[in-house]
């Protein structure tokens, strides 16, 4: 797609990025399919070539941005399931950024927006802080009717009980001597609404020989900020992770463990958020590079021999951030299969649950629409455990299904001589013999191999 | 108040003003297409929720003398995207609403769908019920429209590749406005038995009027499915130089003629495998107005392992090691051949320019061969598809053909040919940058130039793209033509579905 900026245009910050962004853009539409806002208003504007264009148009003109541009933007859920199926690759999670920053420097939202947003952007990465909002939330859900619509999604979305404890700067030991030394992104918002998750990663970490580290001063990833568009706070937290396991480990890490991949997708992406600040360009390139999922750091080391537990028929939902922006698909349903779950496949993987970090907060209507036709989608599976890799996930599906969701951490952990989800501690679940783990290569056998489950026919 | 408008009212009294658009958004993108002749912009876009709904729009059609173009999921790139065939038609999408699997029988093997549904959605669904139905799948987009795919003839690649020979009772609303049942489903009875299960019921077989035609919107169409088999080991043969086709052809031919291979061969050239992977690397040095060298076409060979032309295939069966003796067989098969080089199943895998075929023998949606549209820049691609005998000269003959035309023009060589026991379909891809005049017009001229010289041998097409519909009509005996008009004067005497869609009307 041919574009017209000036000169001057392309100096400033992000225009050069994104003029080379919007030439690989051709218009085919393939994109279109797969967005879940597109799917459901079949609004061209809805849906990322639509997008794609009205960022172009926004930018060329300069100024202050048209208020249905801001709408339609705001609208995106940074899903990035687009990018899965463009035939011509091209970066709209870097270009949706693009146009999120120029909408926060150049327009000017309704006051009360205005604060709501910064409350989000400076409540969310504070576990503390996260706590004790979820704590007012509780009194808030008294007065429900009484607050502000804005308000009111976000008590909604609140989780009523926080578990587990916010980590402090600690190393904790391998089991059995250190084959690893592994720092763990500790998250913020994740553990102030489940520090289950933290808790059930260190064991599952410590139980596979691998020293944990949590870093002093390392916090939230950056991507909350980025999303709404604060580029210079998003790069500040970047920063910080960096400069706090720089120092904390000496530079001695195999690998920095995260277990909310939205913020996995962040930290692997680190080298570019930097790409213009020269001091600290390498080590965010060398942070990105050794980030993994907890699920392909545990491919990559080996799961243990799982204890045997009953074959629970596990739903696995990807998150988009681990389907669509890191790809990693196979390991989380390879892991589960190994521990000794029965694991399926959810219809419309491709489709957002509608959490995408703020969205079901600030969207709460089009991610209540997206919320309830996942729960839909994983009630058609009749799941025993409903299992995913992200906390916005579990939450928002948690209250659209009515049912626990468990992190993919807190199954391999449980699975390998943990400790059972205290999610799933109310939960009747259905009895299940448990699987005969079989080893990869099958022994040689005179027998012949009994009738494949496809029936006779083959 | 104009035609349109008192159509569009009409309409909105019957499915809601919120199921029309003629916002500038939707006119400018449905309007856009990927070929050389330019965009077509609709003068709107409906989005019916039902059969009686549809019938609803093509009634008031008939009254206010509006022009429609029915799109299932409008992913029929190449050939036309969602564009209609003349500016100015209204679009009747049936994607947004009409995406119903309204059936999926496991016990016969088949499903019954609605226009919308794509290969996803059905596949989805299959794994949903436990995976033990497989359909056939295009190695096009996953959103593709399985219904539209077999409407306008198209194929995959397993055992029940032809989409409109598997596919079995309809439900269509005429041009005229009333509602047909094809097949078993003729019958004037409300508990219709072998609707989607007997292709051959009394009377004429209708149902090959609606493919590539404009005569009714098929609103309804049972699709029939494979048992998924426990394994699927596909296989690849590889071959250094362009003059191997012929050899391959006549390696192919008797393992299909026996069916000993359950599947189509898939015998793609160098740039059609590894255009997935890469952009062409010469392009911006010539500007486009040369073909990549063979110098370039030579390092692709390297880079990615791969010859002048890959064969691939499948076998079906209980387990991987069941399967061992029909590899063994085709792999002694293509042994007569010093040039064959075997790539395994597993090997295959690997290799990222193989991957659509290993996922398309196997019946799994996958958008990995989109991935070759972006040889060049600029958007643009039309495809060209000519049908062969399963004969190596005459194979060669039609690369000669087609080779020199898109170097003539100064196009990249790209070519897949799906092979069956005594027929081949090619299918060349242009790929041109639509932003460029020049190599808009080098593309027209290029596939003008090859339909013409392959007409000088007897060869027909067997789909084309949306700009060149009228220009192959003229092509046919005149009887044939005037048997098209007759039908379309029958069932739609409006002439409100589609004009000139298929050259016809």
């Amino acid at each position: 797609m041919k574009t017209a900026f000036t000169d001057q245009q392309l100096a400033r910050p992000g225009y050069t990025e994104a003029a080379k962004i919007l030439k690989d853009c051709v218009h085919y539409g393939f994109c279109t399919a797969g967005c879940p806002t597109y799917v459901l208003t079949r609004d061209e504007n809805d849906g990322p070539r639509g997008r794609i264009d009205l960022i172009k148009a926004m930018l060329e003109k300069g100024g202050t941005p048209e208020p249905e541009t801001v709408r339609y933007l705001d609208r995106c859920l940074s899903c990035q399931s687009c990018m899965t199926t463009c035939a011509v690759n091209v970066d709209y999670m870097h270009l949706i950024d693009i146009g999120r920053v120029y909408i926060d420097t150049h327009f000017s939202r309704p006051w009360r927006e205005r604060v709501f947003r910064s409350a989000l952007a400076n409540i969310l990465p504070r576990p503390r802080l996260m706590r004790l909002a979820m704590r007012l939330g509780a009194i808030g859900r008294m007065t429900h009717p009484l607050l502000p619509a804005s308000l009111r999604s976000m008590v909604a979305m609140l989780p009523r009980v926080d578990r587990g404890e916010i980590l402090r700067p600690q190393v904790y030991p391998a089991e059995g001597g250190a084959r690893y030394r592994v720092a763990l992104l500790q998250g913020c918002a994740q553990q102030a609404i489940n520090g289950d998750i933290n808790a059930a990663t260190i064991r599952l970490l410590q139980r596979h020989r691998c020293e944990v580290v949590i870093a002093e001063g390392a916090g939230c990833c950056g991507a909350l900020p980025l999303h709404m568009g604060r580029m210079k706070q998003a790069r500040a937290n970047a920063r910080a992770n960096i400069a706090a396991w720089k120092s904390a480990t000496e530079d001695q890490l195999d690998a920095i463990v995260v277990n909310a991949s939205g913020c996995g997708t962040t930290l692997k992406d680190y080298g570019h958020l930097l790409a213009d600040e020269s001091d600290c360009q390498g080590s965010a390139a060398r942070i990105a590079g050794i980030t993994h999922d907890i699920a392909e750091w545990i491919s990559r080391i080996g799961l243990n021999e799982p204890i045997g537990l009953p074959e629970f028929k596990v739903a696995y939902h990807d998150p988009c951030s681990m389907r669509n922006s890191q790809k990693v698909t196979g390991e989380p349903r390879d892991l589960l299969h190994r521990a000794g779950f029965a694991v399926h496949d959810i219809p419309e993987a491709h489709f957002c649950c509608g959490s995408a970090g703020t969205y079901n907060i600030l969207q709460p209507e089009m991610a209540g629409q997206l919320g309830a036709r996942k729960a839909k989608a994983i009630a058609s599976v009749g799941p025993d455990i409903v299992v995913t890799g992200n906390i916005g996930c579990m939450v928002q599906i948690e209250h659209h299904l009515g049912a626990p969701v468990v992190h993919t951490v807190e199954m391999l952990d449980w699975a390998t001589g943990g400790p059972k989800p205290a999610a799933l501690s109310g939960e009747c679940l259905k009895e299940r013999s448990t699987r005969q783990i079989t080893p990869d290569v099958p022994a040689p056998s005179d027998t012949p191999p009994p009738p494949p489950s496809g029936g006779a026919v083959w | 108040m104009s035609a349109l408008e008192s159509f569009l009212t009409e309409v909105a009294g019957e499915i809601g003003a919120d199921e029309i658009s003629r916002s500038d958004e939707s006119i400018e993108r449905y309007g856009e297409n990927t070929l050389p002749g330019g965009d077509k912009p609709p003068a709107a876009i409906v989005y019916p929720g039902s059969t009686s709904e549809v019938q609803a729009i093509v009634r008031a059609a008939n009254i206010h003398k509006i022009a429609l173009y029915p799109n299932s999921t409008g992913a029929n790139i190449g050939l036309g995207t969602r564009c209609a065939t003349h500016a100015g038609q209204v679009v009747v999408d049936m994607g947004k609403r009409m995406n119903r699997i309204l059936e999926v029988d496991e016990k016969l093997g088949y499903a019954v769908v609605e226009p919308g549904v794509t290969y996803q959605m059905l596949y989805d669904e299959l794994v949903r019920l436990g995976d033990t139905l497989m359909m056939d799948v295009t190695s096009g987009p996953p959103h593709g429209g399985v219904l539209g795919n077999a409407l306008d003839k198209g194929a995959g690649y397993t055992p029940y590749f032809d989409h409109f020979g598997f596919s079995c009772g309809m439900e269509v609303v005429l041009g005229n406005g009333e509602i047909l049942r094809t097949g078993d489903g003729s019958l004037d009875v409300d508990n219709l038995a072998n609707w989607h299960t007997s292709k051959y019921s009394l009377g004429p077989i209708l149902d090959g009027l609606f493919t590539q035609s404009n005569y009714g919107i098929v609103t309804r169409m049972g699709m029939w499915l494979l048992p998924r088999p426990p394994a699927v080991r596909t296989f690849h043969f590889t071959f250094p130089d362009d003059d191997d086709l012929g050899e391959i052809i006549e390696l192919c031919r008797p393992l299909k003629m026996s069916n000993f291979v359950p599947s189509l061969f898939r015998v793609s050239n160098d740039l059609y495998l590894c255009g997935t992977e890469v952009q062409n690397p010469e392009y911006e040095a010539s500007g486009g107005k040369m073909s990549i060298s063979d110098e370039g076409r030579k390092a692709l060979h390297m880079a990615h392992g791969l010859g002048s032309w890959t064969v691939s295939g499948a076998f079906y069966g209980p387990s991987m090691e069941a399967l061992e003796p029909q590899i063994q067989r085709v792999v002694s098969h293509f042994g007569q051949s010093d040039k064959a080089r075997y790539v395994p199943h597993e090997r295959a895998q690997e290799m990222a320019p193989l991957e659509t075929a290993t996922k398309a023998f196997s019946g799994i949606p996958w958008s990995g061969e989109l991935g070759l549209l972006k040889w060049r820049p600029g958007g643009g691609n039309s495809w060209f598809l000519p049908g062969m005998t399963m004969d190596g000269a005459v194979a060669n003959e039609l690369q000669s053909i087609c080779r020199g035309s898109f170097e003539k023009h100064g196009f990249d060589y790209m070519v897949m040919n799906v092979c069956g026991p005594r027929f081949a379909r090619g299918l060349n891809v242009l790929v041109f940058n639509r932003e460029d005049d020049d190599e808009c017009q080098r593309a027209d001229a290029c596939y003008r130039e090859m339909s013409e010289a392959v007409i000088q041998r007897g060869i027909f097409v067997g789909r084309a793209p949306i700009d060149y519909h009228g220009y192959h009509m003229d092509q046919v005996m005149p009887a044939f033509r005037d048997s098209c008009n007759a039908v379309k004067s029958a069932l739609d005497p409006q002439g409100v579905i589609a004009p000139g869609r298929y050259g016809i009307g």
